[in-house]
């Protein structure tokens, strides 16, 4: 298991359990995320913290995780991603793709 | 390329993990300990090694349990798997054997040949995994699919150059294009389909073939807006079903001869650095467009740069500013800038040769892409 789910409120945080987030886990994270959409999840907070690297490979599988959310009219955001992982985002545009909040816990409170 | 080393040791006597792990150390090799199998999933959970030795026998889950339960995760399958056994019975090694163990080690092995007995099987292992990625390579060049382009265009006033190296030998998701329209468009095309090896570089020769249609198609229609052509690929690529899947990153230019114009619009990629020689600044060329087929709209912009001589634009994909220090790996932007400072009086074949761009080559981290377009005299 690549994620470490909890019910916050009315969210399901999905905590990334690997350091390094990069194809040899990427496929297994899109086949846990497509589970967790199944079981008609509709707000599931993607939790970064802890993560030090990202590679493209699990960025591919986040965004196409976050289309087929958006075809169950469902809504991922990210949290916690340390200052390098958040400065990929940004440069690659991700930011206007996701809502990145501070923290799994504002994020289910909604607050950034 | 540096050969990789790291080992899984999984044993309950610590005298053994200990014993084992100083020799396997000394030979060069990065040993990871755990005392249990449940120890070793929690650690293959944070790295992969490339080789696990584990003990047969063990209290809670035993070397056969934990292999079974690998065998079982797809993610932890093709780890090749050695036993540490005491015993040295026919029906303990047949067990194994059903379990895909590829080799056994006993116990009162004297430890020089516990270490070659290591490196032996992790270079026959290499070796038929080399062989295949062979066969593989040929069969892709039988069929002429090439990502990188096998000459560089001649453009007027401007001297292009590329440099790629693939992930681990692989052909990978990085795809690098020159579309010569006449003497005086080109179009430079550098994307990247997020992902690695096979699965990427296949879908990189579907991402290419849109891209040059859209550019034939928009320049026949008196259409040079790069803007335009990524919002047609876009739209075709999000709605296909056998890409829209996969996402990839493009830099897209069009170069024009008179007047040194660059017109430049991007998918998610990253910015462009661009070397003034006047001020002799170096400055970060961004643009607004998301992922090809990520959005239906992509959000795209348009920019336009004059280069005057001895400008430079460098284009390039994330692998280039991947990098591993002590902590593990990181991505940061400024690592390339830096690196290229020094050489910014060079010309591009000595940063070719720099010291950055060839350990790019010894980590293999990712795909790494870069191609240089400089101004020149007329």
């Amino acid at each position: 298991m690549i994620l470490l789910t909890n019910i916050y409120k009315d969210a399901l945080i999905a905590g990334i359990q690997v350091k390094e987030a990069n194809l040899t886990v990427s496929d297994a994270f899109k086949d846990e995320m497509t589970s967790l959409l199944d079981k008609g999840n509709k707000y599931i907070i993607v939790n970064f913290e802890g993560v030090i690297y990202v590679d493209s490979s699990f960025l591919g599988a986040l965004v196409s995780s976050l289309k087929y959310a958006l075809v169950n009219q469902a809504e991922i955001v990210v949290a916690g991603l340390n200052k390098d992982v958040a400065g990929l985002f940004q440069l690659i545009r991700l930011d206007k793709a996701f809502k990145i909040y501070p923290s799994a816990t504002e994020a289910a409170e909604r607050k950034s | 390329m540096a050969v990789s080393k790291k080992i899984l040791l999984v044993d309950d006597n610590p005298l053994v993990l200990e014993m084992m792990g100083r020799a396997l150390s000394k030979e060069g090799f990065y040993c990871m300990k755990a005392n249990s199998a449940d120890e070793a999933m929690a650690i293959l959970g944070l790295e992969r090694p490339d080789i696990i030795l584990s003990d047969y026998h063990m209290p809670d889950v035993d070397g056969f349990a934990f292999r079974q339960n690998l065998i079982a995760m797809p993610i932890y399958k093709d780890i090749p798997f050695m036993f540490l056994t005491s015993e040295g019975d026919n029906e303990l090694m047949l067990k194994g054997i059903n379990l895909e163990a590829v080799d056994y080690i006993l116990k009162d092995t004297p430890l020089p040949v516990v270490v070659s007995k290591i490196n032996n099987f992790l270079s026959t292992v290499r070796e038929e995994h080399e062989r295949t990625l062979k066969e593989l390579s040929v069969a892709a060049m039988a069929l002429n699919l090439h990502s990188v382009p096998q000459r560089l265009p001649v453009i007027k006033g401007f001297e292009v150059d590329f440099w790629h190296k693939s992930f681990q030998n692989y052909p990978g998701g990085d795809f690098i294009d020159f579309i010569k329209i006449d003497e005086r468009y080109t179009f430079i095309v550098l994307g990247d389909v997020m992902g690695k090896k096979w699965g990427a570089w296949y879908f990189s020769f579907g991402f290419l073939s849109y891209i040059r249609a859209a550019v034939r198609i928009c320049i026949s229609e008196g259409n040079f807006s790069t803007k335009s052509i990524l919002q047609k690929i876009n739209a075709v690529v999000y709605h296909d079903p056998v890409v829209n899947d996969v996402l990839s990153s493009l830099s897209l230019l069009m170069v024009d001869t008179e007047g040194g114009l660059i017109t430049y619009s991007g998918a998610g990629d990253l910015p462009l650095l661009y070397y003034n020689t006047a001020d002799k600044g170096l400055k970060q060329i961004g643009s607004s467009g998301m992922l090809l087929g990520l959005m239906p709209d992509g959000d795209f912009d348009e920019q336009l740069l004059k280069l005057n001589t001895g400008d430079r634009l460098f284009i390039f994909t994330d692998g280039i500013i991947d990098f591993e220090d002590t902590n593990g790996k990181k991505t940061d932007y400024n690592t390339f800038t830096e690196a290229v400072k020094p050489y910014l009086a060079q010309s591009f074949a000595a940063f070719k040769k720099s010291t950055f761009l060839q350990g790019k080559t010894v980590a293999h981290i990712d795909d790494c892409s870069l191609i240089h377009l400089q101004k020149t005299d007329q």
